[in-house]
């Protein structure tokens, strides 16, 4: 039992057209449905029936996000863990969404509304599953990640949220930021991805989504893919730089309605007994960014 | 509440043999950039532990002096001790015989073991509690990567690559008694399995097989960070003038990118960056015959005889 990773993000924009366009466009994504106020999307390597869904609403926002556990009977065993944290839970029966069976959603400590789900509907990456070549056609456009990797949120009391995702959905933490006094300021957390994180919530308002990112193979393909954003006039936040966290490589940068979205590579392999890491708020620049060794505001403070 | 429900993590560790120690041990340690742990001797055969630089347990590569070169067994990282009882019930019911270790008694920095035999005659260790004696970098505020460095130095091991006349019988033992998963498969004209890859990681492999002799062993992986650095290693590897077996070049299986090279007493090693994420419900992929060529070496649609022929 338990998380296995990240399975969607749903958000809302208020020029749907707009979205669409840069995330097929420029990152490159698949859009695979498309009803009167919703687009679906994927990445090419993605046997999930969607990974980002986008709804139209005046204002941008994140409706929620949602998770995969490990095995079908896991969803009753986490309704009842996170009912008697004493989050109420709400199933949504087959039918109630699209690309998915049965589901229950909830809001975590921080305010966010998370799901989790095991029944996802399967309609394959476009290579196949018979002699596959191990590389998409040389045409994709835009970035054209493989798959969506982790999430940021914020919480304005992080070790409150980080003990309900440890205690409560049981996942492990691998790395924390403390201040002077202890505090946790932002803490990573896995599923069962033996990757540094599947979510991270670090201090900022509660409800707030700080980005999702998207995988890339290596370094090069985060080159590339800052030549890309550069030359389609999208707004860079950070990088291509390093993190001292999880010691991805990273871009951070902004889609047309200003939520934030990370390209990432690296990091390494965590066993379930990894011992947590920790920075000291004297290292959080480097912790951040490893080159630069400063505290963006705009990095910190910005979120959707 | 327990985080995964895989029993077994990852590889923990292969024993290899090299008929001159000292040899191997220059090459494990300066080439290859491994860190010697510990020393000892055991059924009268010295032995040198090495692991990776970010691994955090005692060992990942044991060689141990012996006549011929080969590998002596390959062990599993188990998530819980009680793994262990529940893997000894299991193949006990299937009519393995299992032996069981305590703790240190195979060796420095060992964990509690159980050993069996594969039906391909492989030695299998399922291990918990290796000693952890940390990376070599701070628990706080660590730097990616430490800077003094020797050789190729990849992060950790990654996979390993056995034979068996009998792919289907070994998949089978893996699957069904050790809980692997089935992701990728080449199959024969008429349908039977001429090479499997399995896994417990959420990665394409973790140990695969091929057929050829009972017991042999093709190599094992050491994973690196990306394909630039698979090519300064093959830089690496040429400079020393070890044997490169195969150029860097990429697996249609795995989609991984490879190099193969030659230990000195002629073990084959990988290096190895790539592949996807794997569910649990993942379904298999499945490679025909015809295209073994592209399936094993992507661009040249080729694999050399060497390739298959040449074991330890």
């Amino acid at each position: 039992m338990g998380i296995l990773r990240l399975a969607h993000v749903d958000v809302r924009t208020p020029d749907l057209d707009l979205s669409a366009a840069y995330y097929t466009e420029v990152m490159g994504l698949q859009q695979v449905a498309r009803t009167d106020d919703c687009v679906y999307l994927k990445c090419w390597d993605e046997e999930d029936h969607h990974s980002l869904r986008m709804r139209y609403n005046p204002r941008t926002g994140m409706d929620s996000f949602t998770f995969r556990v490990e095995e079908e009977d896991d969803l009753h065993e986490f309704e009842k863990k996170v009912e008697a944290y004493g989050c109420p839970t709400t199933r949504v029966s087959r039918g109630g969404a699209v690309g998915q069976g049965e589901s229950i959603r909830f809001e975590v400590p921080s305010g966010q509304i998370m799901e989790l789900v095991w029944d996802i509907e399967k309609t394959g990456n476009i290579l196949g599953k018979h002699n596959p070549s191990p590389v998409p056609p040389p045409d994709l456009p835009g970035i054209a990640p493989p798959r969506m990797d982790h999430m940021l949120v914020n919480a304005e009391e992080v070790a409150e949220s980080a003990s309900f995702f440890i205690d409560v959905l049981g996942m492990r933490m691998t790395e924390q930021v403390l201040d002077g006094n202890g505090h946790q300021l932002g803490v990573w957390l896995a599923g069962n991805t033996r990757s540094p994180h599947d979510i991270a919530i670090v201090n900022g308002p509660n409800g707030a989504l700080h980005h999702w990112a998207y995988w890339l193979d290596d370094w090069d393909h985060i080159r590339k893919a800052a030549d890309t954003l550069a030359f389609n006039g999208v707004q860079i936040d950070q990088g291509p730089t390093r993190h001292g966290v999880t010691r991805g490589n990273t871009i951070y940068f902004f889609d047309p309605l200003g939520i934030r979205n990370e390209v990432f590579t690296g990091g390494y392999w965590v066993d379930p007994d990894t011992e947590i890491l920790t920075w000291t708020e004297d290292n959080f620049g480097k912790g951040l960014f490893y080159y630069e060794n400063v505290i963006s505001q705009r990095f910190l403070r910005m979120h959707t | 509440m327990a985080t995964t429900s895989d029993r077994i993590i990852r590889l923990q560790h292969v024993e290899v043999r090299v008929p001159d120690l000292e040899l191997a041990t220059a090459y494990y340690t300066e080439v290859l950039g491994l860190l010697e742990t510990a020393r000892d001797e055991r059924d009268g055969a010295p032995r040198v532990f090495l692991k990776c630089w970010d691994e955090r347990e005692h060992h990942s590569v044991i060689l141990r002096e012996a006549p011929t070169h080969g590998l002596d067994h390959m062990s599993f990282k188990l998530n819980e001790a009680a793994d262990l009882d529940h893997f000894t019930a299991k193949l006990e019911a299937a009519g393995v015989p299992v032996k069981r270790f305590a703790a240190r008694e195979l060796g420095p920095g060992w964990g509690e073991a159980i050993r069996f035999d594969a039906p391909s005659g492989h030695l299998v260790e399922l291990t918990h509690g290796t000693e952890r004696i940390g990376n070599m970098l701070p628990k706080t505020n660590p730097p990616p990567r430490p800077q003094d460095l020797i050789g190729i130095a990849p992060p950790r091991l990654d996979h390993l690559f056995v034979m068996a006349e009998d792919v289907e019988a070994f998949t089978a033992f893996f699957t069904e008694l050790l809980e692997f998963r089935l992701t990728e498969q080449i199959l024969a004209n008429d349908g039977h399995q001429l090479a499997t890859f399995l896994e417990h990681s959420h990665t394409p492999h973790d140990i695969a097989v091929i057929t050829g002799p009972n017991g042999a062993l093709h190599h094992f992986a050491f994973w690196m960070d990306d394909w630039n650095g698979i090519r300064e290693a093959a830089d690496a590897l040429a400079y020393h003038g070890v044997t490169i077996d195969v150029a860097p070049t990429r697996h249609g299986v795995t989609r991984g990118y490879t190099t193969y090279f030659f230990d000195p007493s002629g073990n084959r090693n990988e290096l190895f960056t790539g592949g996807y994420w794997v569910d649990p419900d993942f379904e298999p992929i499945t490679w025909t015959e015809e295209e073994m060529g592209r399936a094993i070496f992507y661009y040249h649609r080729q694999v050399n005889e060497r390739f298959f022929t040449v074991h330890s």
